[in-house]
C-alpha cells in the first residue's frame, strides 16, 4: 500500500486468522464479495491453501478498496481478525497502532500488547445457537459492526447467498447475534469514555 | 362554586365539647361542614380517612385532643401518623394534601375551633372542589348470572378428583378452604352459604389449582367473575386495610383526577417526554407511603432501577402525566366497572401520547395491560413488554457483565408472570445471567411456587400469614440471604410476615426486586 492512498483511507487491509475448518476463508469471501459485488468497491482475496487447511493455522487476507487493487497481500494489517491463537501469534508482529484486533475471547488469550482488542466469544456464541461451526458468521456479523468496512445490507446478503441452502435463517441469525455484540461493545465502551459505567450513578 | 363538601371527624371527647359548646351558642359554624362524632382520632385509620375523597369530599378534617389529653394514651399519635401517610397519597394522586389536616383542641377552646373551622372552608374554597366524582353504583345490567359463569368456566367438567383442593397453599396451611367442594356448593346454588360467601374472597387466585386441574376449570377466573356477582348484589368483599387501596384505585377513575406519582424523580434518570416508548410504574409509590411506618417498604426502588436500566441501555422512555392504577386489583375484587374505567382512561392518555409500546416492571400490569385489557374490549393498539424480557434481549446482545455481591440467593416466584403468564422461564434466565455464587430454588418453585399469601388485597387473615411463614421457612432452608422478589405485593406480603414479633428474628434475610439486583451489578465490560 501506497503512502498516499493510506492517507486518503480509501484502502482497507484485512487478515482473518484461524485454524483451517473454522470457515475463516468463507468468512473472508462473504467481506470480500460484500464490499465488490453490493459496496460497489474493489476487492481482493488470497487464500491459503496447504496443509493449513486440514487444521493448521490458516487465514485469508482481504484487501477492500475504492480504486483498483495492484497488490494483493498483505503485510500491515488495518483489520486483524484472530481465531486461534495460533494464527494471533503469526500475525501479532506485523500490526500497526491504528489496527483494529479482533478476537475470540475465548481461543485467542492477548499477551501484552499496546493496542485494546475487541473481543468476542463467537464460539460460544455459535454454541448456544447451536451450531458451532457458525462461529465465523458471528465473527463477520461482529467484524461488520466494530470495523463499518462493509455495509451492513450487503453483508447480510452476501452470508444469505454464501452458506448453503437451507440455513440462511440461522445464518442470519448469527450473523444479527454478532453483530448486535459489536454494537454493544462500542456502545458500552463510549459509556466507559463518558465515566458511565454501571446502571446507578 | 358549588358548595362544598366537607367532612369532619370529630373526637367525642375533648373537642366535641367545645363544638357542642358553638352549637349551643348557636355559632355560625359553616355549613358546609358535615360532622361524624368518633370515639377516638386514633381509630379513624387511613381508608377510613380515605373514604370521604372517594365519594367526593372536597375536604376532610380529623379534629382530636391535645397532645397527652388523650382518653386512650395513644390515640392522637397514631392519628398523627395516620393522617400524614394519607396526606402524602392525596399529594401522590394529585388531590393536594391540604385538603386533609389534623388538628387538637382542649374542651374549653371553642372560639378557637371555630375560627379554625371557618380558616379550612377558607383554605378549601381557595384549592376549590375536589376533580373526583362519585357515581353511586347500582346494579348494572350486563353481569353475568350465576348460571352463565358456571357454564362459562364449564365447572361441571370438574371430576370432583380433588387435585385443587391437595394443591391449593390455602388449605395446606390449615384452613377450611376446598376450591373443590366451593365448585360443588355454587353449582348446587348455595351462594347464601357462610362458607360460599366468605371463601370467594378467600381464594388466592394464585392459579395453583388451574395448573392442576385435570379438567381444566380455571378456577382463579371463575372466582373472578364470582366476586363481580357478588358484588354486583352489594355483596362487599373482605377487603384488607380497610378497603383503602379499593378506594384508591376507585377515586382514581375520575376524569378529572390529575397524579403527581411521577414527581420527584431522583436526578440521575433521564425521561424523555417525547418517546414512543412509556414506562407504566404501577401503584408502587402509594404502597410505599401507606407502608411507609410499619415496614419500611420501598417498592418504588425497582421502577427507579427500571428506568436507570432502560437508560443504561440508551432507551429514555416517557411516563405518563396522569399515570393510573392498572385496575388489576379492582378486576379482581369484582369491581368490573371501575376496572374497565381506569383501562380506558389509561388506554386514552397512552394513544393520546402516541406511544407504541409500554415496559412495565410490574407483573400484575404486565398480565392486566397486555391480557385483561383486550380481553375486557379494551383495543391496545401499543405493545406491551415486561422489563425482564427487555433486559434479556439486551443483555443477550453481550458486552456486559455483572459485579459479584457474594449473596446466596433464592427467588419468589409472582402468580402473575410465573403462573398467569407462563413465564417462570424469564426471570430464570436473568438470574443465571447474573451468575451468582450461590442460586438456590426453593422446593416449590417455577409454575409450582406457592403464594406470598394475598393477591388484590383482600382476604387476608391468619392463614395467609401461615402460609407467608410457610414460604419464608422454605426460603430459610435454601441456606440464602438473598430473597429476590419480582412482584412488589410478593415483597410487602412477605416482609409484613418478616415483621411479626413472635417469630423474632427468625426470618431476617434481605429481600430485593429483581431488576433492582440487575441495577445493581451489571456494568459494560
Amino acid at each position: 500500500m501506497t503512502e498516499k492512498n493510506k492517507n486518503n483511507a480509501t484502502t482497507t487491509e484485512v487478515i482473518i486468522t484461524g485454524f483451517g475448518g473454522q470457515g475463516i476463508i468463507l468468512a473472508g469471501r462473504i467481506i470480500g464479495k460484500a464490499a465488490a459485488l453490493i459496496d460497489c468497491k474493489e476487492s481482493t482475496l488470497v487464500q491459503s491453501y496447504g496443509p493449513e487447511s486440514r487444521g493448521g493455522a490458516c487465514s485469508a487476507q482481504v484487501v477492500i478498496s475504492d480504486r483498483s487493487i495492484h497488490y494483493p497481500y498483505i503485510r500491515r494489517p488495518d483489520i486483524l481478525v484472530c481465531m486461534s491463537q495460533s494464527g494471533y501469534e503469526k500475525y501479532i508482529d506485523s500490526i500497526k497502532d491504528s489496527t483494529l484486533l479482533l478476537i475470540d475471547e475465548d481461543l485467542v488469550h492477548p499477551g501484552n500488547i499496546k493496542i485494546d482488542p475487541f473481543a468476542i466469544p463467537a464460539t460460544r456464541m455459535a454454541e448456544e445457537i447451536g451450531r458451532k461451526m457458525m462461529a465465523n458468521i458471528i465473527m463477520t456479523g461482529f467484524f461488520t459492526a466494530i470495523t463499518q468496512a462493509i455495509s451492513l445490507s450487503a453483508a447480510k446478503d452476501t452470508v444469505a447467498e454464501s452458506v448453503p441452502r437451507g440455513t440462511e435463517e440461522l445464518n442470519i441469525k448469527a450473523f444479527s447475534k454478532g453483530y448486535d455484540f459489536g454494537l454493544a461493545l462500542l456502545k458500552g465502551r463510549k459509556k466507559k469514555a463518558a465515566g458511565k459505567i454501571g446502571a446507578i450513578a | 362554586m358549588d358548595s362544598l363538601k366537607i367532612i369532619l371527624f370529630l373526637c367525642n371527647w375533648g373537642p366535641h365539647v367545645a363544638f357542642q359548646e358553638l352549637q349551643d351558642n348557636r355559632s355560625d359554624i359553616p355549613a358546609d361542614i358535615k360532622m361524624i362524632r368518633i370515639p377516638c382520632t386514633g381509630r379513624i385509620n387511613k381508608s377510613l380517612l380515605f373514604k370521604p375523597f372517594e365519594m367526593g369530599a372536597d375536604g376532610v378534617l380529623l379534629i382530636g385532643c391535645s397532645p397527652g389529653s388523650c382518653r386512650y394514651g395513644s390515640g392522637t399519635n397514631i392519628a398523627i401518623r395516620n393522617t400524614e401517610d394519607t396526606r402524602q397519597i392525596l399529594e401522590l394522586l394529585g388531590l393536594n394534601k391540604e385538603r386533609l389536616q389534623l388538628k387538637t383542641f382542649l374542651p374549653d377552646e371553642p372560639e378557637a375551633l371555630l375560627q379554625f373551622l371557618k380558616k379550612f372552608c377558607e383554605e378549601i374554597k381557595a384549592i376549590g372542589n375536589s376533580p373526583v366524582s362519585f357515581k353511586k353504583e347500582d346494579l348494572k345490567a350486563g353481569y353475568p348470572s350465576l348460571s352463565e359463569i358456571i357454564s362459562r368456566h364449564d365447572i361441571y367438567a370438574c371430576q370432583d378428583c380433588g387435585k385443587c383442593t391437595s394443591a391449593c397453599p390455602l388449605t395446606l396451611s390449615g384452613k377450611q378452604f376446598s376450591p373443590r367442594a366451593l365448585a360443588s356448593s355454587i353449582i348446587a346454588g348455595n351462594i347464601e352459604s357462610v362458607s360460599v360467601q366468605e371463601d370467594i374472597w378467600s381464594c388466592l387466585t394464585c392459579g395453583l389449582c388451574y395448573d392442576r386441574c385435570p379438567s381444566a376449570v380455571n378456577f382463579p377466573d371463575f372466582i373472578k367473575d364470582m366476586r363481580m356477582f357478588f358484588k354486583n348484589r352489594d355483596k362487599n368483599g373482605h377487603e384488607s386495610h380497610g378497603g383503602f387501596f379499593q378506594s384508591l384505585m376507585r377515586t382514581m377513575t375520575s376524569p378529572g383526577i390529575n397524579t403527581k406519582r411521577w414527581e420527584n424523580l431522583p436526578e440521575d434518570i433521564k425521561i424523555g417526554p417525547n418517546s414512543t416508548t412509556l414506562f407504566f410504574g404501577g401503584c408502587a409509590p402509594y404502597f410505599d407511603k401507606f407502608f411507609n411506618y410499619r415496614l419500611g417498604v420501598q417498592v418504588s426502588n425497582a421502577n427507579m432501577d427500571s428506568l436507570r436500566l432502560l437508560n443504561f441501555f440508551d432507551i429514555v422512555p416517557s411516563v405518563m402525566p396522569n399515570e393510573r392504577c392498572c385496575g388489576h386489583d379492582l378486576l379482581w375484587t369484582g369491581d368490573l366497572e371501575n376496572f374497565k374505567a381506569l383501562a380506558g382512561l389509561n388506554v386514552e392518555t397512552i394513544n393520546s401520547l402516541g406511544i407504541e409500546e409500554v415496559i412495565t416492571a410490574c407483573p400484575e400490569c404486565y398480565r392486566t395491560l397486555s391480557y385483561d385489557y383486550p380481553k375486557h374490549g379494551i383495543d391496545i393498539p401499543f405493545k406491551v413488554i415486561h422489563i425482564y424480557d427487555f433486559l434479556e434481549t439486551e443483555i443477550s446482545k453481550g458486552a456486559v457483565e455483572f459485579r459479584q455481591t457474594g449473596d446466596k440467593i433464592t427467588f419468589q416466584d409472582s402468580c402473575r408472570l410465573s403462573r398467569f403468564s407462563e413465564r417462570a422461564d424469564l426471570p430464570r434466565k436473568l438470574l443465571q445471567r447474573l451468575k451468582p455464587d450461590i442460586f438456590k430454588e426453593m422446593p416449590e418453585s417455577g409454575s409450582a411456587a406457592i403464594c406470598c399469601g394475598n393477591t388484590g388485597w383482600t382476604g387476608c387473615d391468619s392463614y395467609s400469614k401461615a402460609l407467608q411463614v410457610k414460604r419464608l421457612r422454605q426460603a430459610k432452608a435454601t441456606g440464602s440471604d438473598l430473597l429476590i422478589t419480582s412482584c412488589p405485593k410478593c415483597q410487602i406480603h412477605l416482609k409484613c410476615a418478616m415483621e411479626d414479633p413472635f417469630l423474632g428474628k427468625e426470618f431476617g434475610m434481605e429481600v430485593m426486586d429483581l431488576a433492582s439486583m440487575i441495577a445493581r451489578t451489571i456494568y459494560w465490560k
